[in-house]
């Protein structure tokens, strides 16, 4: 960790190029950002950027080394470092890069029933649904979600547990691409999904569907996709990738300020990049959206930090779920993929403030709070869960030596 | 045996052409969809033995978890891809994934490249199943073990009349050694936990 800190210093190398692999979602802005503003150019990397049609070429160039980092939904990093899918390869995270973002999308029908349900009986939403579910047949209702090892499976299983509804028997959740989830609602072939901006909002103007909920209704400032380098192009690039967590900072401070939305909506909706309507993407983006109540958030309330904290609850839920076997060491799989040393390294030429601590208790603000930062304290959202549940990641533990 | 496959594409002039390489290489069991919602439903159906599926494709997303879904009966995927590195096809076949430009090869490669394809499948498999049956074994050996030190400590037997004793057991209820070594360290670990408790 001392040798990141030690070569920050050492000026900077010629170009890198550096190749950053990254799907059609809003949440791909910093990166796109940095790459057409020249961000990356001015820390010295040649950023290639290619938009992948799925989660699996991205993690099969990741693996294959045909990429060099990513932007990725945490789990799909964990289990491509475990070698769950297909081969193994060392990441690491060495900064976040959004929070929020994502939608629960019924199909109109469901959803006004679901909506009644919780009006009539002041049930939450998740309590509704289960209602619901409970007068109809007991044929698992069919709900996409974007990848099994995805932030959207997790949360919305978080969030369907809350309402008593068990995900592997109430539920059928299946992969569909967040491109194809509109038409497959519209033709009755799932009930609902959950997938990241602007893919609810695209099913909702095509009529499909409904938002039911969105990721602030499971957890207020939920992490949602992160920065993730290849451990071989890093070792062999250390400043290279210390410039690119810079640069990808200034395009973060960019993507959030409210006058840039325009700007960023138009620059994304390019053919090149996700080619959709910028409207659809304007209302997630911050600054872009009438009702805030979907928004990515790509700098404030720490966004960019890459929390231990996060990492552990991703964990915990991985396991909870059966996605990872037990008996791991938890603990150390997090600090092994996420560096917040890098990001600290990184970040203290621009005299950004830093977090303290890398690890925070999770879910226990209802209102604005001060993290504790060096030079300065970092004003924070709330973080609730939709269950008021706390989690306190000491609570995750190293399995005792045998 | 005639090999079904299925061939996932949203691009019908190439789909039709790839189609018709593999009838010419003696393939005539190939179904085609274009990709969408019901490729699980299709996939269940048709239980191929070879999906082909274009790498431009989102659905990869949708077959992986098909793929995990159905651990019991995995069918080797090969992907294609037109204007997608073709150094990604050996890197690919190194990992043991299943992977070939199939568009732009001659007929008379298709064949050879299928067969491999399965062949290579087949091959990963039979390492996970060996691999799986010397996991079974060491975990009867343990299981042996520590049943002839419950026998030797609790019956003061010997080790090798522990070993027969176990031995005579399974003969005697006209079971597997493994079965009745198991079930015997689980109900006396479970008692002595009781009497412990």
């Amino acid at each position: 960790m001392s040798e990141v800190v030690a070569l920050s210093g050492s000026g900077r190398a010629g170009e890198t190029k550096m190749r950053i692999g990254l799907l059609r979602l809003t949440d791909a802005a910093p990166v796109i950002v940095a790459h057409e503003f020249g961000f990356f150019a001015d820390e010295g990397v040649d950023a290639e950027l290619h938009v992948e049609p799925s989660w699996a070429n991205i993690a099969d160039k990741l693996a294959y080394g045909f990429l060099d980092a990513a932007i990725i939904v945490p789990p799909l990093a964990f289990a491509i470092e475990l070698g769950l899918r297909g081969t193994q390869q060392r990441l690491l995270i060495p900064t976040s890069i959004s929070l929020g973002g994502n939608t629960i999308t019924l199909s109109r029908g469901l959803a006004n029933q679901v909506r009644e349900a919780s009006d009539r009986g002041g049930l939450s939403v998740p309590q509704a649904l289960k209602s619901v579910l409970d007068q109809q047949e007991a044929k698992p209702l069919p709900i996409g979600i974007v990848h099994a090892y995805s932030t959207h499976n997790l949360l919305l299983r978080y969030w369907l547990a809350t309402g008593g509804i068990d995900p592997a028997r109430d539920v059928k959740l299946i992969v569909v691409p967040p491109a194809r989830a509109a038409e497959a609602l519209g033709s009755g072939k799932i009930a609902g999904f959950c997938a990241g901006a602007p893919w609810g909002d695209i099913a909702a103007r095509a009529g499909a569907g409904s938002t039911i909920a969105t990721s602030k209704d499971v957890w207020r400032n939920a992490p949602e996709k992160v920065f993730a380098v290849r451990a071989g192009w890093s070792d062999k690039s250390p400043d290279a990738l210390l410039g690119a967590v810079r640069a990808l900072l200034r395009a973060a401070q960019f993507c959030d300020a409210p006058e840039n939305a325009t700007y960023t909506a138009s620059l994304l909706s390019r053919q090149k990049y996700l080619d959709v309507d910028s409207h659809a993407i304007m209302s997630s983006l911050p600054g872009g959206a009438i009702r805030r109540d979907n928004v990515s958030t790509f700098y404030a309330n720490a966004a960019t930090f890459p929390w231990l904290s996060h990492a552990l609850w991703f964990l915990r839920e991985m396991a909870r779920w059966g996605l990872i076997e037990p008996g791991l060491d938890l603990p150390e799989l997090a600090a092994r993929v996420y560096r917040p040393d890098i990001y600290r390294a990184a970040v203290a030429p621009m005299g950004l403030a830093v977090p303290l601590k890398d690890k925070k208790t999770e879910g226990a603000h209802d209102n604005p709070w001060q993290l504790s930062a060096a030079p300065t304290a970092i004003p924070m959202g709330p973080d609730r869960f939709c269950d008021n549940a706390e989690f306190e990641p000491d609570s995750v533990r190293s399995p005792a030596p045998a | 045996m005639t090999l079904r496959i299925l061939l996932i594409d949203t691009d019908s002039e190439r789909a039709e052409a790839l189609e018709k390489k593999l009838a010419d290489a003696g393939f005539s069991e190939v179904s085609r969809v274009t990709s969408g919602p019901d490729l699980s439903a299709e996939v269940e159906r048709l239980a191929p033995d070879l999906i082909i599926v274009d790498m431009a494709l989102p659905d990869r997303d949708a077959l992986e978890d098909i793929r995990s879904l159905s651990a019991g009966t995995p069918r080797p995927i090969v992907m294609f891809s037109d204007k997608d590195d073709p150094a990604i096809v050996d890197e690919a076949i190194a990992a043991g994934v299943c992977s070939y430009n199939l568009s732009g090869i001659a007929s008379q490669e298709v064949k050879p490249i299928v067969a491999s394809a399965i062949a290579l499948f087949r091959r990963f498999r039979h390492v996970e199943t060996e691999l799986a049956v010397a996991k079974a074994l060491l975990e009867e050996r343990r299981l042996i073990e520590r049943a002839k030190a419950i026998l030797m400590r609790d019956r003061k037997m010997m080790e090798p009349e522990a070993y027969r004793w176990l031995q005579k057991k399974a003969m005697n209820e006209n079971r597997k050694l493994a079965q009745v070594v198991a079930e015997f360290v689980k109900k006396e670990e479970t008692d002595a936990r009781r009497a412990g408790s």
